[in-house]
């Protein structure tokens, strides 16, 4: 039942509706047409005999008397056919007794009726030649006549069966008419639907466009909107994807090209020394390389970690551990690297891999733009609110109106030359919006640079 | 020949710079789009390497903008972006061709090459003048059939005449194609340059123009 189509449900409710209601309504109507007509034929019943007595009354009786004994009663004949056309006269008649019982007039077709009905204004059913008669008689005691009008039942049943066809003919031709325009305007009305069906039918995989139904009925147009807004939500995501690995591909060739330059111009060197001299830049193509694919899929990693295990993490020892794996670095480039953390340890549940990246990108970041000879630090500490992460560098800063767009992947600031390599804040970003903090880029509270805080919440 | 080269990445235009100044141009290395389009707008360029993603100023509007302004200097693009669509994107702004990161030193020199043949409207790699011949793939000169080893500078200032003899090619012009943007050239730089060339060939190979320049003869004996 479930699996049935709209159409053919909506079909199928109307048409039962329609019958369930046409139905009885018909036969209610047939009904009391059906008693009036009963009532109206007893009523002229009635009259055709006061009519009769009346008449009577006129002409006299005694002229019917003297005029006929009992013996030589006059035949009233019974019309007959009229033509081809069957009238109902025969099947009316009438009798009329004396006083005494003695019939004074009789039509042919009632000879057989024997005493009428008991009572006065009484209708009553007999059998005369195993016809079933409708009687009524009309007692006139002032002259001491009965008079007694008479209608076959056939008559009357033919016109009750003339009516009946006449209610439920219409009724049961319309029957498939209406379920003939019922279908009809069923299909009409969901005409948009299969205008969507096959609007997303030839839809081609991985279309962008809006989907565009003119004249949509208010039933559809939510569900085409929302359609809409879902390929619109599907195509930035794929728009992303395909920009992350247009990036992604840039971000790796560009040291591969340059190992491979290097690499070519030492072995067309045919001297040793200038050969060798192109080896280190090899090397630090390599480096530099394996260093973004590291970065690359950290950040994979960490746009899918929301259900990766936490643990508890002492920020104090993570910090300082930090330090000193950039330490030697950071005396290679002549930049001073300090940490500041409380004595006792500051127990996160975290997720440890993602808070080391955060800070070992902070760091590195901050000792790319610390000029040479300058400062950076990495403080851990403690307020009311959050357990904070800060860096500071002393190097150019970022100016307030650019620090929005920094935080875009594969963003580069002009002025980064190095090995600026635009991940860096993406995975700090990632990495903090996983553990709810906030990353702000400030200006230190003195002198040049850039200070990083994240905030941890409690 | 003096050659631009476009690039943000530290190493690689660092490797670029070096391996096409071995090959005897004058390599200028530059880091920023808006860098790039000021070089090609005010000075004589001859070749632009263009990485396309750069910061500031994206490669493709530096093309796009080059081209508007009517600067006709080969572009070769090299970038990371290989669809078919950014190269249509790429040689449908004006550049000449089109590199795929990661390419090898030979290719980018063959491609240079050929740049710059089809720019001077050369048909090979092999220039003659007579007894004089150079050869721009192997950069091999003979002189009367003996091979002439030149340094870097001596083979540039060679070259640019070689693709013009029986032509005065210009002093300025020279000297850009020579030294490039270098700013701390001495005046008489070029003068000891040619004479130490005439040393290697011969006096009458490389005839001055006095005020206009320098020229190779057609028919050098």
């Amino acid at each position: 039942m479930s699996q049935r189509g709209i159409a053919s449900r909506l079909r199928w409710s109307i048409g039962l509706l329609a019958v369930a209601v046409l139905i009885p309504m018909g036969w209610f109507a047939a009904r009391r047409t059906l008693a009036d007509v009963d009532a109206l034929c007893d009523a002229r019943l009635a009259q055709a005999a006061l009519g009769m007595d009346a008449m009577i009354a006129q002409t006299g009786l005694a002229h019917i008397e003297v005029a006929h004994d009992s013996q030589s009663l006059p035949d009233v004949p019974v019309t007959g056919h009229l033509g081809e056309t069957p009238t109902h006269e025969v099947e009316v008649g009438y009798q009329v007794l004396g006083a005494d019982g003695r019939v004074l007039l009789v039509t042919e077709n009632m000879r057989a009726l024997g005493a009428p009905p008991e009572g006065d204004g009484a209708f009553g059913d007999v059998h005369i030649d195993r016809r079933h008669w409708r009687l009524y008689t009309h007692r006139d005691s002032a002259r001491g006549i009965t008079v007694t009008a008479g209608e076959r039942y056939d008559s009357r049943r033919d016109v009750l069966r003339a009516l009946w066809i006449e209610h439920a003919l219409p009724l049961l031709l319309g029957i498939p008419l209406l379920a003939v325009a019922v279908r009809w305007s069923v299909r009409r009305a969901l005409r948009p639907l299969d205008t969507l069906t096959s609007l997303l039918t030839i839809r081609t995989a991985w279309s962008r466009d809006t989907l565009l139904l003119a004249g949509a009925p208010e039933e559809i147009r939510p569900i085409v909107e929302s359609l809409n807004t879902q390929f619109r939500r599907i195509g930035h995501a794929l728009e992303r994807e395909r920009r992350f690995s247009a990036d992604v591909a840039h971000e790796l060739r560009t040291p591969l090209a340059s190992t491979m330059i290097n690499l070519d111009s030492a072995i067309a060197e045919k001297r040793g020394m200038r050969a060798a001299a192109s080896l280190p830049d090899a090397y630090a193509s390599l480096q530099s390389l394996a260093r973004r694919t590291d970065q690359l899929l950290l950040l994979a990693r960490l746009d899918d970690a929301d259900d990766m295990p936490r643990g508890r993490v002492d920020l104090c020892a993570a910090a300082r551990a930090v330090v000193d794996e950039l330490r030697a670095t950071a005396r290679v480039d002549a930049r001073h690297l300090d940490v500041s953390v409380p004595t006792l340890p500051v127990w996160l549940v975290a997720h440890g891999p993602a808070l080391d990246a955060l800070m070992r990108n902070l760091v590195e970041n901050a000792l790319r733009h610390a000029p040479a000879g300058g400062h950076v630090c990495l403080t851990v500490k403690q307020d009311a609110k959050a357990t904070v992460i800060e860096v500071r560098d002393d190097g150019p800063g970022i100016p307030p109106e650019r620090r929005e767009a920094v935080f875009e992947r594969f963003h580069r600031e002009a002025a980064s030359l190095g090995d600026g390599f635009g991940l860096g804040l993406s995975i700090v970003q990632r990495a903090a919006r996983l553990h709810g903090a906030s990353v702000d880029l400030l200006d230190p509270p003195d002198g040049p640079g850039l200070l990083v805080r994240v905030g941890l919440p409690h | 020949m003096n050659i631009i080269v476009v690039e943000d990445d530290a190493r690689l235009g660092a490797a670029i710079k070096r391996a096409l100044e071995h090959l005897a141009y004058t390599v200028t290395w530059l880091r920023t789009g808006a860098e790039g389009l000021e070089a090609l707008r005010s000075q004589s360029v001859d070749l632009v390497l263009l990485d396309l993603g750069l910061p500031e100023k994206d490669g493709i509007e530096v093309i796009t903008e080059a081209r508007r302004l009517k600067v006709k200097t080969p572009i070769l693009v090299m970038t990371a972006r290989d669809s078919v669509e950014s190269r249509v994107r790429g040689l449908d702004a004006g550049a000449d061709d089109y590199m795929t990161k990661p390419f090898h030193l030979d290719e980018l020199a063959a491609r240079i090459r050929s740049l710059a043949r089809r720019a001077q409207g050369l048909a090979d790699n092999q220039l003659d003048a007579g007894a004089l011949s150079l050869n721009l793939s192997t950069l091999e000169v003979t002189y009367q059939e003996r091979r002439v080893e030149l340094t870097r500078r001596e083979f540039a200032l060679l070259r640019i005449l070689m693709e013009r003899h029986g032509k005065i090619v210009r002093r300025e012009s020279i000297e850009s194609s020579v030294y490039g943007m270098e700013s701390d050239v001495s005046p008489n730089a070029l003068e000891v340059l040619v004479h130490s060339l005439r040393r290697k060939l011969s006096p009458e190979a490389i005839q001055t123009v006095r005020g206009f320049g320098y020229m190779v003869p057609r028919d050098l004996t």
